[in-house]
């Protein structure tokens, strides 16, 4: 059976988010006053109205009080929150998949029962998980390590040490934490065990905002001075550095067990990709949508644009584009979601995660391109949003979770190579 | 067949670049990362490349300016694009109008004008064709909309025109002193049958500077709304002859025609040198899972991608300019190159951002101002009308038909 249809439920979903984007998130995100400052403030406001409408709780299961999304349905909504403002639909897709992990999957009961209803009562309530800096200077991607095993490597993150009653005490810095400015709960990744490397060793720990010995950091502070060149901040939502300094982790608020982060699953990582190829493509129709509507309208050589060959093309290459990076991502979303039972396990040979993760990330690039050049001068403006959909689509492609070694890891599923980890 | 410079063309090109490395890089990225896009100028530097003769370049030995060949004028905006693309385009657009004047101004025009601007280090000069609804159709006005284009208006009342309307993201237009102005003087016939060039100084009543206009790239390089309203403009400011005002910008024999399609295609193989400096130097100090950089095959074709395709820029640019110092047709080949250093510049300053990565959250801010700066080749140098044009040149014509032209 192979099967395009979307239920009632998914389109009933997607259509609410269209509708909200539409009339609330759009206005104000593309208003020239935000768009012309360097820093792109976040649509907090919205934020909240996105959390009424349950979105801050999209893939939490419905026994914990989430609307139990499926991956399929998780990628249609995101795209769609993405095709208003990028930074509203990472900051919620952060939070909502780190709610599935925690609530239902890593915590225990009471665990549960300590943070269940005071994330749930709270639209404001956002979760942020603190790991190693990711490529910092390192090359994480596995894919520099092509056909060649995990190696030892100090990695820069948060330690924790056990005490003798059981509790932990937390050291470390994350020079950017995602969503780490609006959370109030963080996961952290730290390491408990010196002698292993990589995600063996790493314990989960539950961390309050405001507990002592935690710190969050502004980034436009936090990175002055460091170094000689030059750097721009270069990410999407929100996010700020975490400092720890002997923060003291009760015994209770290990999630998993210890040595062993049940973050570190395969599929919680597929989740977590596949995420942010949703929004990737959202950020793509939001500039193909621009395009399209524009040339319809703009008249130049005695027609409006979108009549002239040139222009036509530029547009239909976009479209080809979205629709081949849509049918991947919906395919590997409904892969995450049934794979298990999957009948032909040869669909899930490949890394379809990764597929569509750099397929998206470059056809999106190439759209937004082409959807600035179909604005002329207007746009390369900075009060127009064509600019900002370019710049984001840089971000995705050339960013902290992807880089020109990510494709290298299709390669090597290729090959059949199986990466032995280091200790 | 010769490639060398003579001595000459190498003293500009040394110049060009000490000047790009004292002065113009350390001050670039600054410049970039102001967010007021009326603050990004710096007169000072101008001052000091005019001193140096960068501003005056392209006026004649007669009118005691440099009076550098077209191998030189490529060499020096090269050089200075590698400091800053922005400010090489400062200096660089002055060139544009010096030959339009040399080709086109009479005597009387040039002593009003061509002095001035020899005599001050901050006179500088832009034109103003672009309007809110006329972009592409000045580029290619198609014969089936003949009021398409510009439409400000010129009006004559005896020895004055009277001017109104409104030109938008004008080069040069919050800092310069004269302004080659393109207005409608038949608003009945095409802007070939129907357009006048004006010459229209700073300071002449009911003329003013709007906003300034905040781009992604070329940050330094500001562009501006200029306003006519009952602007009164004498009639012997006129270039060329009233309804000629296509004729008097094309068609040069001089050269002007080629200068604007050559210089964003010499600016652009700066631009690349930059890039791939800076990709070169990060590929053999930066490690990737405990390799240098530099021996990570993704990197390596990567590397020879930015080389090969820059070098193929420098011999077209070089090729073109030669040629027109020959005396020999230039043909298509200088707009050609303007359309292939779009694709070039975009192609080897994403390739300079790949090979960097993020570091974490971060980006190097050079590497992203290069991206940006190269993001207004696009619409300047390699949109789709850009391109479509150019095949007049090659014989296409009328083929070169409107219908099948994109526009923007």
């Amino acid at each position: 059976m192979f099967d395009l249809n979307l239920t009632s439920e998914q389109i009933e979903f997607r259509d609410t988010v269209r509708n909200f984007v539409q009339n609330e998130v759009k206005p104000a995100a593309i208003l020239p006053a935000r768009l012309e400052p360097f820093a792109k403030p976040l649509l907090s406001g919205l934020l909240v109205d996105a959390s009424r409408m349950g979105l801050r709780t999209l893939s939490l299961s419905e026994a914990a009080g989430g609307a139990g999304a499926d991956m399929l349905t998780t990628c249609i909504v995101l795209e769609e929150l993405a095709a208003g403002d990028v930074d509203i639909a990472m900051t919620l897709g952060l939070t909502q998949g780190l709610a599935h992990a925690l609530f239902d999957e890593a915590m225990t009961p009471e665990q549960r029962g300590t943070y269940a209803s005071k994330f749930l009562d709270d639209d404001q309530y956002h979760l942020a998980l603190v790991e190693a800096d990711r490529g910092a200077g390192s090359g994480a991607g596995a894919g520099w390590r092509y056909h060649r095993n995990e190696e030892a490597e100090a990695d820069p993150g948060p330690v924790a040490v056990k005490q003798s009653n059981g509790d932990l005490i937390l050291n470390g810095t994350v020079a950017f934490v995602p969503n780490a400015s609006i959370a109030k709960l963080f996961v952290v990744q730290a390491r408990t065990d010196s002698r292993k490397t990589g995600r063996n060793g790493i314990t989960t720990l539950l961390v309050q905002s405001g507990s002592a010995g935690l710190r969050v950091v502004d980034p436009s502070s936090a990175s002055d001075g460091a170094g000689a060149q030059q750097m721009t901040r270069w990410h999407h939502g929100s996010g700020a550095a975490v400092h720890f300094e002997n923060c003291r982790v009760p015994a209770s608020n290990v999630a998993g067990k210890e040595g062993q982060s049940p973050l570190a699953a395969e599929a919680l990582q597929i989740r977590a990709g596949l995420q942010i190829a949703a929004v990737n493509l959202g950020l793509g129709r939001c500039a193909y949508e621009a395009a399209v509507d524009y040339a319809r309208i703009r008249i130049q050589g005695g027609r409006p644009i979108i009549e002239h060959q040139a222009i036509g093309t530029i547009l239909a290459d976009s479209a080809i584009k979205l629709e081949l990076a849509r049918n991947m991502l919906w395919k590997a979303a409904w892969a995450a979601d049934n794979g298990a039972t999957a009948t032909d396990p040869r669909a899930l040979e490949l890394p379809l995660h990764t597929i569509a993760r750099v397929y998206t990330a470059e056809a999106v690039l190439e759209v937004a391109l082409g959807a600035a050049e179909c604005f002329g001068a207007m746009g390369v403006m900075r009060d127009m949003p064509l600019q900002k959909y370019v710049h984001d689509a840089h971000v995705f492609l050339y960013g902290a979770d992807h880089d020109s070694a990510t494709k290298l890891e299709i390669g090597e599923a290729l090959a059949g190579f199986q990466r032995q980890a280091a200790a | 067949m010769d490639f060398s410079l003579n001595e000459e063309q190498r003293g500009w090109q040394m110049e060009a670049r000490k000047f790009a490395e004292d002065e113009i890089r350390p001050r670039s990225l600054e410049r970039d990362q102001i967010e007021d896009p009326k603050e990004t100028w710096d007169w000072d530097l101008i001052e000091k490349g005019s001193k140096l003769g960068f501003r005056t370049l392209a006026v004649p030995k007669d009118w005691g300016g440099p009076g550098a060949d077209f191998v030189t004028q490529a060499i020096v905006m090269t050089e200075l694009a590698k400091g800053d693309s922005a400010i090489s385009k400062a200096f660089s657009q002055n060139w544009k109008w010096s030959h339009l004047i040399a080709r086109s101004c009479t005597q009387d025009q040039k002593e009003r004008f061509l002095r001035a601007f020899m005599a001050d280090d901050r006179y500088l000069m832009g034109r103003g064709i672009t309007e809110p609804n006329a972009g592409s159709d000045n580029r290619m006005p198609p014969p089936d909309a003949p009021k398409a284009g510009y439409r400000l208006k010129a009006e004559r009342q005896g020895d004055e025109w009277v001017l109104n309307g409104e030109k938008c993201f004008i080069a040069n237009g919050s800092v310069g002193s004269l302004f080659f102005v393109d207005a409608r003087t038949n608003p009945e016939v095409n802007v070939r049958q129907g357009g006048t060039l004006f010459m229209v100084p700073k300071g002449t009543p009911g003329f003013r500077v709007g906003k300034v206009f905040n781009k992604r790239g070329w940050r330094f390089y500001q562009n501006a709304e200029l306003i006519f309203e009952n602007a009164r403009i004498p009639h012997a400011n006129i270039v060329g002859e009233v309804n000629g005002g296509v004729k008097a910008s094309i068609g040069d024999t001089t050269g002007g025609d080629i200068f604007g399609d050559l210089e964003l295609a010499a600016n652009a193989v700066g631009v690349c040198d930059d890039a791939i400096g800076m990709a070169m130097e990060f590929a053999r100090t930066h490690t990737r899972a405990g390799k240098p950089v530099m021996e990570h095959q993704i990197v390596q074709l990567k590397l020879n991608e930015m080389h090969a395709l820059t070098e193929a820029l420098r011999s077209y640019v070089m090729r073109v300019a030669w040629e027109r110092d020959q005396g020999g047709p230039v043909g298509a080949n200088a707009g050609l190159a303007m359309n292939l250093s779009t694709d070039i510049i975009q192609k080897v300053t994403r390739l300079n951002m790949d090979i960097h990565g993020a570091e974490g959250f971060l980006m190097n801010a050079r590497v992203d101002k290069l991206v940006r700066d190269a993001m207004v080749w696009t619409h300047l140098a390699g949109d789709t009308v850009q391109r479509v044009k150019i095949l007049k040149r090659l014989g296409g014509g009328g083929a070169a038909a409107p219908k099948s032209a994109g526009a923007h």
